[in-house]
């Protein structure tokens, strides 16, 4: 065996002073021969010299390498160190509160069970006296994972203290602890997708826990508040389950949402899931149907177009609509659903709920003012929430007449609850657009808001949801004394090449107090069913209303709304009467 | 005196012979090395890559022996043929390619899938070494001389960097240049080229990275320039692959006894890895063990190709070395955190088929040349000879 590859230790130094071997081979009286030897020689030289120049830099690179090492492995390098800590430290996650500071979510250290299957000694004995202690330990599949050749198994993750102890009392050898984090969620399904979940490295992965993980892990376990408040999201809840049962809804969804501040003070999305258990859940359990649906909203879109002709100054209180007979437009047909048939007043076109007057007016402002509108109150985007799940909207892909008519009812369109009740709560906020948030807000904070209406549109607006509430399609919608303002909206599903009647999508979408907004509340129901109380209806004004008045009858006292002295109205009248007989003249 | 001619081994029992052990024995250390550390990474078990890893080394040391058998003269007429193909297949990859992970270099040829650009890694050498060989030594710093290679290099650049694949267009790069500089390029020639491409570098600094990179391509120089920038997403792996290496402390916790390695913190431990295993195992006394063994060979290579007297054997030797030192160089500094992350093995001890046969067919070629270094085939014997 040779341990370098040349024949002659035939070295650098040596070539440069000796003639090379090439030379001395060549025959000696030669001379022009020898000449393009040595040209040859020196081009091989010059080569030579080249390759030691990269076999230096090959040495350099390794070199460096090789100091890499020793920093790393023998001094414990400046910048594996912050590393280490770092990784050691992710598991530091803040707790979630509510407003009033309820705990939504925090961390326990529990102790997982692992063993070394090469200290086993028998893996079936072990597996089953495991069974004894845990149950629901699968014998045949741990006995197999325990006879295995590798240095570790996770048996369970997560025991209770009582657990662990019950194991330790086994003196089984093999077997040993490992703490982790687990995120614990004390209200359960209450909040389930406003709070969300994470997975088993404590990585958020939907709703605050996704939306705040950066501020979750930053703040070495600095808690994160949230703008929701529990008791108030308990009796949102509690009404739409209510409403879900009685009218055999597939899902619904509630949001109550200040409309001064953009602070979302609950969200409801049923079905739920418990966040403890996120695999756990039913199909469609963990969808968000607040933020990550879109919806056709349909009649609610009527107090957008109102609003927009009103500050388009294409119409006014005075206008009136045609509403005669349906309304041809690009081969299609608009009906009215209540047709009245005659000539409209605005303010019966809102109220009456009429498709054709809607589509009147819209067109009447024309497509553009219509999108610029609409982009104003961010229908036209995903709603500014900091939810991830925020779902984009559904727009139609060329916005001609026939799309400005039937967006203008709210069809043709698809956006999300959140995004609705953000662009219902700016009518409301004196024509100023607030971003809607899941964090609080300070009582001394400035708000960033955008005006999107004048204050005189706005209060016309919200004078035609009063009067739709007092003598319209909302009248079940009111609570005693807290002046209830809203709209109805009742869509159709849409099916292969058309619209179901029979599959409908139900919302009231409302603002309370009439004399001073300070909430917005929308309820909206997802294939609600009539029942004989309700002679068969299932639209808006027949479910989502009333769901909303008790709604409001219930949260308003909580969240500190002063019940109005001063009833108004023929509605408000008849209630003091039932309320008071005595009192009539 | 008496006159000596080297002369060049011509039958097989004479060639064989001639085989350089010490470099065959230093690639079976390596190749050993690998096994164990598979073998260990698996928990202790044969399945499912030492096996597998052994049984291609093997077949890889009898290949890499029968192509060193080979004369130099039919690795001359092969050169330009070899570049063609390995060409037509990334035309081919661009026109008929399979995406994996969103980058397009795979093709499937009947049964195999290849990746043309691991065969262009070789070709170039052969192509380089084939056209310098048969240049005369004036003309390499000329326009007329230095035209045709930098083609040969750009063409195949220019279609890697569209697959996109930018470690591959930048290792191709590298190893042309490197070639050009071995043929003896002027060092006037190379101190301008390299001023501009340094002001080009300034220029970059000063335009800003980020306007030229692709965003996921800028998030690995964040992290790579920050290790506490988001430690649980992009950063989680290069810093896992650190905290692994620096555990095994000076001597290892010993074979079969890493817990980074065994627990499974870094996934795909296998192949780009398995560095980290070996130095959480055996400590920085293993890991330099392996850094000095590759030292050995690559010197070998060089000591090899000091001692061919054809341009051809010399720059074939020398590109290949580079190559393989590249990847070297590159998987352990990305591992050690000198480099953001590449995808790049550790030859011979990351689990992987191609690159353990491309390897040892390239320390082949090397082996030959030793065995062929007298040998001075004819300059300028036309495109096949």
């Amino acid at each position: 065996m040779r341990l370098w590859p040349f024949r002659k230790q035939v070295s650098a130094k040596s070539r440069s002073v000796a003639l090379p071997p090439l030379a001395e081979a060549a025959p000696a009286d030669m001379s022009r021969l020898l000449r393009i030897e040595s040209d040859e020689t020196k081009a091989l030289d010059a080569a030579r010299s080249r390759l030691r120049v990269m076999g230096l830099s090959l040495a350099v690179g390794f070199a460096l390498l090789g100091a890499r090492a020793i920093d790393i492995a023998v001094l414990g390098s400046a910048d594996a160190a912050p590393s280490q800590r770092q990784a050691q430290q992710a598991i530091v996650r803040g707790d979630l509160f509510d407003r009033t500071g309820q705990v939504l979510a925090t961390t326990l250290e529990t102790h997982s069970l692992y063993a070394d299957p090469s200290l086993v000694w028998d893996a079936r004995e072990t597996a089953e006296a495991l069974a004894g202690v845990l149950p629901d330990i699968d014998v045949d599949s741990l006995t197999e994972d325990l006879g295995g050749r590798g240095r570790f198994v996770w048996v369970r993750r997560n025991l209770t203290p009582r657990q662990r102890q019950a194991v330790f009392s086994l003196g089984l050898p093999g077997l040993g602890f490992r703490m982790e984090p687990r995120r614990v969620y004390p209200r359960g399904r209450l909040a389930s997708h406003i709070v969300g979940y994470t997975d088993r490295d404590l990585q958020g992965l939907a709703g605050a826990e996704r939306a705040f993980d950066g501020s979750l892990l930053a703040g070495d376990g600095r808690p994160v508040a949230l703008s929701i408040d529990m008791t108030v999201q308990f009796h949102v809840a509690e009404v739409l389950a209510a409403s879900v049962a009685e009218f055999q809804a597939e899902a619904a969804t509630g949001i109550v949402m200040d409309v001064r501040t953009g602070e979302i003070v609950s969200m409801v999305s049923l079905p739920d899931f418990d966040p403890n258990r996120p695999s756990d859940a039913t199909p469609g359990g963990r969808l968000n149907r607040a933020a990550q649906s879109v919806y056709e909203m349909g009649s609610t879109f009527k107090a957008f177009t109102v609003a927009m002709a009103l500050e388009n100054g294409t119409a006014t209180l005075e206008s009136g609509y045609d509403a005669t007979g349906p309304l041809q437009i690009g081969g299609y047909q608009i009906n009215d659903y209540h047709a009245e048939n005659r000539r409209l007043s605005l303010t019966e076109v809102f109220t009456h709920s009429s498709n054709i007057g809607s589509s009147l007016i819209a067109l009447d402002a024309g497509a553009e003012a219509q999108r610029g509108f609409l982009g104003d109150l961010r229908l036209l985007e995903r709603a500014p929430i900091e939810l991830a799940e925020s779902a984009d909207p559904l727009l139609p892909r060329n916005w001609g007449p026939t799309e400005t008519a039937t967006i203008s009812y709210g069809h043709g369109i698809a956006v999300s609850p959140i995004a609705t009740i953000a662009a219902f709560a700016a009518i409301a906020n004196d024509g100023v657009y607030v971003r809607p948030t899941l964090l609080p807000v300070a009582a001394d904070e400035t708000i960033v808001g955008e005006r999107v209406m004048s204050s005189e549109s706005a209060q016309t607006v919200l004078d035609l949801m009063r009067e739709n509430v007092l003598d319209g399609s909302g009248g079940y919608a009111d609570a005693p004394g807290f002046q209830v303002a809203g709209k109805t909206g009742t869509a159709e599903k849409p099916t292969r090449g058309g619209y179901d009647s029979s599959r409908l999508i139900s919302s009231f979408s409302a603002v309370f107090p009439y004399d001073d907004p300070q909430y917005a509340i929308l309820v909206l129901l997802d294939e609600p069913h009539g029942t004989e109380s309700t002679y068969g209806y299932a639209t808006g004004g027949w479910t989502a209303a009333p769901a909303v008045g008790e709604i409001v009858s219930r949260i308003a006292p909580i969240l500190g709304v002063q019940r109005a002295e001063d009833e108004t109205g023929e509605r408000a009248a008849l209630v003091r009467a039932a309320l008071m007989p005595e009192m009539i003249p | 005196m008496a006159v000596f001619r080297e002369t060049v081994p011509r039958d097989l029992q004479g060639k064989l012979m001639e085989l350089n052990w010490t470099l065959v024995l230093l690639l079976v250390l390596l190749g050993l090395a690998g096994i164990g550390m598979l073998y260990s990474v698996a928990g202790g078990s044969w399945s499912p890559w030492a096996f597998n890893h052994a049984t291609r080394l093997g077949v890889g040391l009898v290949a890499m022996v029968v192509i060193a058998m080979f004369p130099p003269r039919f690795w001359m007429g092969v050169s330009y043929p070899a570049y063609v193909v390995a060409l037509l297949l990334l035309v081919l990859v661009e026109v008929m390619g399979v995406s994996i992970n969103g980058a397009q270099r795979w093709v499937d040829l009947g049964p195999i899938r290849v990746q043309p650009s691991e065969i262009m890694k070789l070709a170039i050498v052969f192509a380089l070494a084939r056209y310098y060989h048969d240049l005369p030594t004036e003309k390499v710093t000329s326009i007329s001389g230095l035209l045709p290679p930098l083609m040969l290099i750009g063409a195949p650049a220019i279609l890697v960097l569209g697959q996109p694949d930018l470690g591959t267009t930048l290792l191709l790069g590298a190893t042309g240049v490197a070639v050009i500089f071995m043929a003896g390029l002027s060092w006037w020639f190379i101190l301008v080229v390299g001023g501009i491409g340094l002001f080009g570098m300034i220029g970059v600094g000063l335009y800003g990275l980020e306007n030229i990179l692709a965003d996921y391509q800028m998030d690995r120089v964040r992290a790579f320039t920050n290790p506490d920038f988001d430690p649980l997403g992009i950063n989680y792996h290069p810093n896992q692959a650190v905290i692994t290496l620096g555990s095994g402390g000076m001597t290892g916790k010993g074979f079969l006894e890493g817990t980074q390695s065994q627990l499974g913190y870094l996934p795909e431990m296998q192949t780009d890895y398995i560095f980290t295993a070996l130095g959480e195992e055996f400590g920085f006394v293993g890991g330099i063990a392996i850094l000095a063994i590759n030292a050995l060979i690559m010197a070998q290579a060089v000591a090899i190709a000091i001692s061919c007297k054809s341009p051809f054997l010399r720059l074939l030797t020398i590109g290949i070395t580079t190559t393989y030192a590249s990847y070297v160089f590159i998987n352990v500094a990305m591992v050690s955190r000198l480099l953001p992350v590449v995808g790049v093995p550790l030859p011979l001890i990351s689990y992987g088929g191609t690159v353990v046969l491309a390897v040892l067919a390239g320390f082949g070629l090397i082996l030959g040349a030793h065995i062929h270094r007298n040998a001075e085939p004819p300059r300028g014997a036309g495109l096949f000879g």
